[in-house]
């Protein structure tokens, strides 16, 4: 496929065809369309997401000087308009448009079009999970796809385990942090399993503060004194215990990547190993396996180490896949987003974009 | 490009400073004796008794780009410019041989005054909370975007942004235009001078003058022929370098 698509008279007569049909559906749930700009500030990708959308976001300067960017997708756009408008809660927007992504493997496309739906401020998060993955699989059924699969994951589980241990809250968060990524968290994990972290601060406060003004004319680089000192601390008296097993057992947990009766099964083989209870985040897992069950879709995977490459998921995660393991639709729960683009308040997220190009040409393919 | 008719093979050596010096030095301790080409202000030269072997003098950085470009078939410059130029180098640049000079680690360093800090999981849990407390990203100024990237993201950082630095890297943090750095260092004199330290695992690259080819440049019977009679001048063999070409 080029990296410049071009769209002829059928194909995107098409596309937009397809697009009609998502967006009624999205109306009739509630959803009404929005439009952000192509084009955006580039500090709204660029200050808040991590490197990883930034490497991926096209940027450009226009004449007066201001940093532009292409949008890398529309859930940031309109989570900012949510921030700056304060709709009435719960909030429900749908959008189809072009997005812009550089890709360094050269060949794929650098545009493609997303249709998607986003629920802000839904209090039953359980409720928003089963809403916008009904909404996902209603809309590939809608489009003419009947034959896909679905891989999901939890990254609420992930945080509920690490609650339970024993650990250093500046540990707890980090493992969290680093969920979405596979080898670094079973790294980490590793090194608190065998101990190797010794602190080499002073314990004292006194000393800590005498360290500090020994750096002389040092710069502070954009931190306080008070928060240089208080990191200086708490890693001062951490000591990390982890038993080994539990964290083999967490290292274990995390590689599971199975249908998900099995995935279950195996996990609380492995919490009970470990000691732990997580009963409350299974049970989310197993009403969102019956409401799938319930909508006829059987074949679900379920990857506990599956987050996403987009760093702002917290929660719930999912993808919907064809036969051919074609990634069609994916989504999740992004409830700290919105706070990060300036809410004063936590406002829950969860949404779904669907790759419609993909989807038109599965259709079109199994047809 | 355009080249002389007896051109079969163009090399790329740096055109000043320390490195341009080393090099001379290294060629001519090889009994290869460069020559510089009349009339072309410094820009070109020969290597004695070599007619078909042309040596373009170009800055570091630009000899990294034009063996990207396939302009040039051979070319030494530091190791360092080759990898910032080229993150993915299969298929575009082969690294034949580290050359003994040149030598200069790129590093992470951070303020003396971050006490708490010293290794890269340290400046990851510094990058989350500056991320939470101030509501923006800690900002890493650095001529080295694609080597800071990929080594951020191998100790799994991702709350920060790149602010490009084209000069004066160090004194970054101080000025208040960024908080972390990533920037080239021999001795780490500057960096002491700057109320700066090195992380214990934040040096990405112990970077060297090295030889690189161009794997997209035209190698042809004529350039490998004469790449070979250039390797033999120079008593060196790079058994790897010619099954690449």
């Amino acid at each position: 496929m080029s990296s410049f698509p071009y769209y002829g008279p059928a194909d995107i007569d098409a596309l937009n065809a397809q697009a009609v049909t998502l967006l009624k559906l999205f109306k009739a749930k509630g959803y009404d369309r929005q439009e952000p700009s192509v084009l955006q500030p580039a500090a709204l990708f660029l200050d808040r997401s991590g490197e990883e959308i930034r490497r991926r976001t096209f940027t450009l300067t226009d004449p007066s000087g201001s940093d532009l960017a292409l949008r890398p997708d529309l859930t940031i756009p309109i989570a900012k308009r949510v921030v700056e408008s304060e709709p009435h809660f719960p909030a429900r927007i749908s959008y189809n448009g072009p997005v812009f992504r550089h890709e360094s493997k050269g060949g794929k496309p650098v545009q493609f079009f997303q249709a998607g739906v986003e629920l802000f401020g839904e209090p039953d998060k359980a409720k928003g999970d089963a809403e916008i993955l009904t909404l996902a699989v209603e809309a590939l059924r809608a489009a003419g796809c009947t034959d896909f699969t679905i891989r999901m994951g939890d990254l609420g589980l992930f945080g509920a385990l690490v609650d339970a241990l024993q650990l250093p809250a500046h540990w707890r968060s980090r493992l969290k942090r680093h969920f979405w990524r596979a080898g670094y968290v079973e790294t980490l994990l590793d090194r608190i399993g065998h101990g190797d972290e010794t602190s080499r601060l002073p314990q004292d406060e006194k000393d800590i503060a005498a360290l500090l003004e020994a750096q002389g004319d040092a710069p502070l680089a954009g931190r306080t004194r008070a928060e240089v000192i208080t990191r200086a601390r708490a890693e001062a008296a951490e000591v990390l215990k982890l038993d080994g097993n539990v964290a083999g057992a967490i290292t274990r947990l995390l590689d599971i990547s199975a249908p998900i009766a099995q995935a279950l099964a195996d996990i609380r083989a492995l919490l009970k190993t470990a000691g732990i209870h997580l009963d409350a985040g299974l049970a989310a897992v197993e009403a969102r396996v019956a409401l799938l069950q319930k909508l006829g879709v059987d074949r679900i995977e379920f990857n506990a180490h599956f987050g996403r490459s987009m760093e702002y998921y917290t929660g719930f995660v999912f993808e919907l896949r064809s036969k051919d393991g074609v990634e069609l639709a994916g989504g999740g729960r992004y409830d700290n987003l919105l706070e990060l683009l300036g809410a004063f308040a936590p406002v829950t997220a969860v949404g779904c974009a669907i790759h419609t190009e993909r989807l038109l040409a599965t259709v079109k393919g199994a047809a | 490009m355009s080249k002389p008719k007896e051109t079969k093979l163009v090399i790329a050596i740096p055109s000043k400073g320390r490195l341009k010096e080393a090099c001379g030095e290294w060629f001519a301790a090889r009994g290869v004796v460069l020559e510089q080409e009349a009339g072309s202000r410094g820009y070109r030269a020969r290597f004695a008794g070599m007619p078909q072997i042309e040596v373009m003098l170009l800055s570091a950085s630009e000899i990294a780009n034009a063996l990207l470009a396939g302009d040039v078939h051979l070319g030494i410059t530091g190791e360092d410019l080759l990898r910032e130029a080229a993150p993915e180098l299969e298929g575009r640049l082969y690294l034949a041989a580290p050359m003994g000079f040149g030598f200069a680690d790129v590093v992470v360093a951070v303020s003396r005054a971050w006490i708490d800090v010293s290794t890269m999981a340290d400046l990851d849990d510094v990058c989350a909370a500056f991320a939470a407390t101030h509501k923006k990203r800690l900002r890493v100024a650095t001529k080295y975007a694609e080597l800071t990237r990929s080594c951020f993201a191998r100790n799994g950082i991702a709350d920060y942004r790149i602010v490009p630095s084209a000069g004066a890297t160090e004194g970054a943090p101080a000025a208040g235009t960024a908080e972390v750095i990533v920037d080239i260092t021999t001795t780490g004199a500057t960096l002491r001078d700057n109320g700066l330290k090195i992380l214990d695992d934040g040096v990405i690259l112990k970077s060297q003058a090295t030889l690189a080819a161009s794997l997209t440049a035209e190698w042809d019977a004529d350039a490998r022929a004469a790449c070979e009679q250039l390797f033999a001048a120079l008593n060196a063999d790079y058994p790897a370098l010619s099954a690449q070409l």
